[in-house]
């Protein structure tokens, strides 16, 4: 049917073209994403594909930037810590610088208050050995004991400097428990017998792992504190088995000790109140030096006290898992004969002119003829050797020091017995004399190590 | 605008010192001159290889045998062009060359004759071996610092399918290039290899290099609301014959508001069409308007897709946007190779704005040339600006390429 007028003509027109275009689209839609590989599809298939990329892309960029921000902010935690732990470090340094400075200190104070006491030790000795009238030996004893005191109280200095220096270092192995305190009974049942104290003892026959020198300071201590706070009454020195170890206790029928004072007795230079008056020596550096050792040692100390009646002071130290070494020698106090010595021809090399003249006193008191010297100079022209040469480690700034000194000497005169005196605890010199087969006595020196010292020298030529 | 150069307001870096990339370009119209003038600008002890444009005024057996004469061993590639960019701006009837240090860049460029034989097979066999060149001289991995170069026959009507395939080979390494030009005669175009010109051909140019780089591509379009559906085309040749079912070049002159005869390139450029896929439009150009009402395009078209009249935007003020945002993400530029359809320079010209887009593009280091198609992840599209920004030596120089579209 022809199409009647121009508008159906158009009409017509326009609705063949509408048709073309579904056509077109159709065709269109139902060939897409087919793999033909028409140049159109590759090129739609290459936007895809990059759309995909770019997304993707977006995404790491996306992830990148969040990591990016962790990232700074980890960088920044990190940058703090640093800088927290540089001035951790800096503050670290500083006080050790001081805790050194101050173990310094005190190192050089006690050398140098150690030098004039040695020499006073020596001539007050040695006055003991002249015949002089009675009276007079009775403050000659005085002398003798306050300067003992005098030396102990340094030694106590000494030591906590070193024990906060670090500089002393545990020695822990096995021994048995009634080696120490059977020792330390029978030392201080006749010290608290002088003061009219009774001291009861308890055996333990335990096997205990520790430090048995610095344990036996700790025990000491205690026992010092018990008889020097107890006018009446006695002490105890006895042990308890718990689960955790041997609890070493000291107990006394003293004042006590009251409640808010429980901690402070334990710091430097405090003590607590109702002392004996009579009995005041000491600077209260004992339980400074008992709450050192124990720290170090890890065993936990104990104080019971009912003011009024007594204290009970305890250390619980662990079992041991392995048997005891053996037994521990007890010091005995008793003075050796003089006979060996008599006669014999000590050098001595001395910088200090009262050691060397105290020396001479004490050792020409025990029948020795003396040569003392400043330094090795001196000796040079001597063509006999002498029976025994004590050097001091510490000459003058010119000389060579004493270990030297002394080596250069027993190259002269071989087997030449040596015997190295210094106020220095350096082990690596005490290591060093040692090897050389030197014997080596520590500042004070006393009269009965000395005797002993050289008694063992001679015995050995 | 920016008032200053990127290089006087950029920090002052002692790596400015050594120059990644040297480049030269001559007016001189015999080729032996202008080859002498480019290896002038070249030539020096690290010389690693050599791309340039050419305007095909040039005799070109001449010119490629003069290059082949005066580089003989470094690799030289090419195309010719329909207008280049030049380190001075738009240049036209010149050749304009760059020369890579081989200190900062690897270059290994390969030939595909056959486009037609092009498959997935051949593409694989290719990028293996110019990655295998690459990954021999380079200091740092080829496969996350390399993009690669294609240089096709911008006539040949094979780059979709050619560029699909070498994308799929290629993976992650990213691509751009242009389609070669014949100043606007729509002849003869040709891409130049190892001595000779080739037309039917491409050339693929792996670059790999430490400096830091980015792949772009940007146009200036938006869309319009009309709508023009394909009702008649002819795949092969990229002929439009309908658009909704009346012939084509009359719907176009329809919606341009012209008389079909006096329809021209500066209309083209001024009203292009684009297809829509996703979110995005895809200029679809229009080279030549036939005798029969047809429309040709310079790249793919089908029957049943549908062309979205668009309209230009300020076409400076979006390249500069693009590369204001890449200097920020590179630093300032030390080479931007671009690919520049030839229908957005006539858009400019027409504009009467060649010499601001010329300073432009000098500002930011620009070189390359004026193309009959863009290639962009191995998509092929058209008035777009396609390139690569290559920014300058950092101090922790292997920190790597970013990559992106």
């Amino acid at each position: 049917m022809a199409p009647a007028t121009a508008r159906e003509q158009a009409l017509v027109d326009e609705n063949r073209r509408l048709r073309k275009v579904c056509a077109a689209l159709i065709e269109r839609v139902e060939s897409s994403g087919a793999a033909e590989g028409a140049p159109y599809a590759a090129f739609e298939h290459a936007v895809l594909l990059a759309e995909q990329v770019r997304e993707r892309t977006e995404t790491l960029h996306h992830t990148l930037d969040e990591l990016g921000q962790v990232n700074a902010q980890l960088r920044e935690e990190i940058h703090n810590r640093a800088s927290a732990e540089q001035r951790l470090i800096e503050a670290k340094q500083e006080a050790e610088a001081a805790n050194s400075s101050k173990t310094r200190f005190l190192a050089a104070v006690s050398h140098d208050l150690l030098q004039p006491l040695n020499a006073a030790r020596l001539f007050a000795s040695a006055l003991g050995e002249h015949r002089v009238p009675e009276d007079a030996r009775h403050l000659v004893e005085h002398l003798g004991r306050s300067l003992k005191d005098v030396e102990t109280l340094l030694g106590t200095l000494v030591d906590i400097s070193r024990l906060d220096a670090g500089v002393l270092k545990a020695d822990v192995a096995p021994f048995e428990a009634a080696d120490l305190l059977d020792m330390l009974a029978h030392e201080y049942q006749q010290i608290a017998a002088s003061q009219g104290l009774a001291l009861h003892y308890v055996r333990s026959g335990a096997v205990i792992d520790s430090d048995l020198q610095l344990l036996a300071r700790v025990v000491r201590n205690f026992l010092t504190n018990a008889i020097r706070y107890t006018a009446r009454g006695h002490v105890l020195l006895g042990c308890r088995r718990r689960a955790g170890g041997l609890e070493i206790c000291v107990g006394d029928t003293g004042p006590g000790i009251p409640e808010d004072q429980r901690k402070a007795i334990f710091l430097e230079f405090r003590r607590a109140e109702n002392r004996r008056v009579d009995q005041d020596r000491g600077l209260g550096l004992g339980l400074a030096i008992v709450d050192r050792i124990t720290s170090m040692l890890d065993h936990p100390v104990g104080l019971a006290s009912r003011p009024g009646r007594g204290s009970l002071f305890s250390v619980l130290v662990p079992y041991a898992h392995r048997p005891a070494g053996k037994r521990v020698q007890a010091v005995t106090e008793a003075m050796p004969d003089d006979e060996p010595l008599s006669g014999r021809t000590i050098w001595v090399i001395d910088d200090d002119l009262a050691i060397r003249e105290g020396m001479q006193a004490l050792l020409g008191s025990w029948g020795c003829r003396v040569m003392a010297a400043r330094g090795p100079g001196v000796l040079e022209g001597e063509t006999a050797s002498p029976d025994v040469l004590i050097v001091d480690y510490h000459l003058d700034d010119g000389d060579p020091d004493g270990l030297e000194t002394a080596s250069r000497l027993h190259e002269r005169w071989p087997g030449l017995p040596v015997l190295v005196i210094t106020a220095n605890h350096d082990a690596a010199l005490k290591h060093r004399a040692r090897m050389r087969g030197f014997g080596w006595l520590l500042k004070p020196v006393k009269p009965l190590r000395l005797k002993m010292q050289l008694l063992s020298l001679l015995e050995r030529t | 605008m920016l008032d200053a150069s990127p290089n006087d307001i950029a920090p002052l870096s002692p790596y400015r010192e050594v120059k990644p990339v040297r480049t030269a370009w001559s007016l001189h119209r015999d080729p032996q001159l202008a080859v002498r003038e480019l290896a002038d600008g070249l030539q020096h002890a690290h010389l690693g290889a050599v791309l340039f444009f050419c305007s095909t005024e040039y005799p070109l057996d001449a010119l490629g045998h003069a290059l082949d004469e005066t580089f003989p061993h470094v690799p030289v590639s090419g195309c010719t062009t329909a207008g280049e960019i030049t380190p001075t701006g738009y240049g036209r009837g010149c050749v304009v060359a760059i020369g890579f240090d081989r200190r900062f860049f690897t270059v290994a460029p390969t030939l595909i004759a056959d486009l037609e034989s092009f498959d997935l097979l051949r593409a694989q066999c290719l990028v293996d071996k110019l990655l295998g060149e690459c990954r021999r001289q380079s200091t740092v991995s080829a496969s996350d610092h390399s993009f690669a170069l294609t240089l096709l026959d911008g006539l040949s009507s094979s780059e979709e399918q050619v560029l699909a395939t070498l994308d799929a080979a290629l993976g992650n390494i990213p691509s751009f290039g242009g389609s070669a030009g014949d100043d606007n005669r729509l002849a003869h175009t040709y891409v130049y290899h190892r001595g000779h010109f080739h037309s039917q051909a491409a050339v693929v140019v792996m670059i790999t290099t430490p400096l830091p780089f980015e792949v772009f591509s940007t146009h200036h379009l938006r869309p319009c609301a009309e709508k023009l559906v394909v009702t008649a085309a002819d795949r092969h040749q990229r002929t439009v014959h309908e658009l909704n079912a009346a012939p084509a070049a009359g719907e176009y002159a329809r919606l341009v508001g012209r008389e079909v005869a006096r329809l021209s390139e500066a209309d083209f450029a001024q009203h292009p069409l684009a297809v829509r896929i996703g979110e995005r439009f895809y200029a679809r150009s229009i080279q030549r308007i036939h005798a029969d009402g047809s429309l040709t395009f310079y790249c793919a078209v089908e029957n049943g897709i549908v062309l979205t009249a668009m309209r230009p935007t300020p076409i400076l003020a979006d390249l500069e946007q693009v590369l204001t945002e890449l200097e920020s993400r590179l630093g300032p530029p030390t080479l931007i190779i671009g690919c520049d359809c030839f229908l957005r320079r006539l858009a400019i010209e027409a504009l009467g704005e060649a010499q601001s887009a010329s300073e432009l593009l000098r500002r930011w280091r620009a070189i390359g040339f004026n193309t009959y198609g863009e290639q962009h992840h191995g998509m092929h599209i058209n008035q777009t600006f396609t390139g690569v920004a290559i920014g300058h030596p950092r101090p922790d120089a292997t920190d790597g390429a970013s990559h992106g579209a």
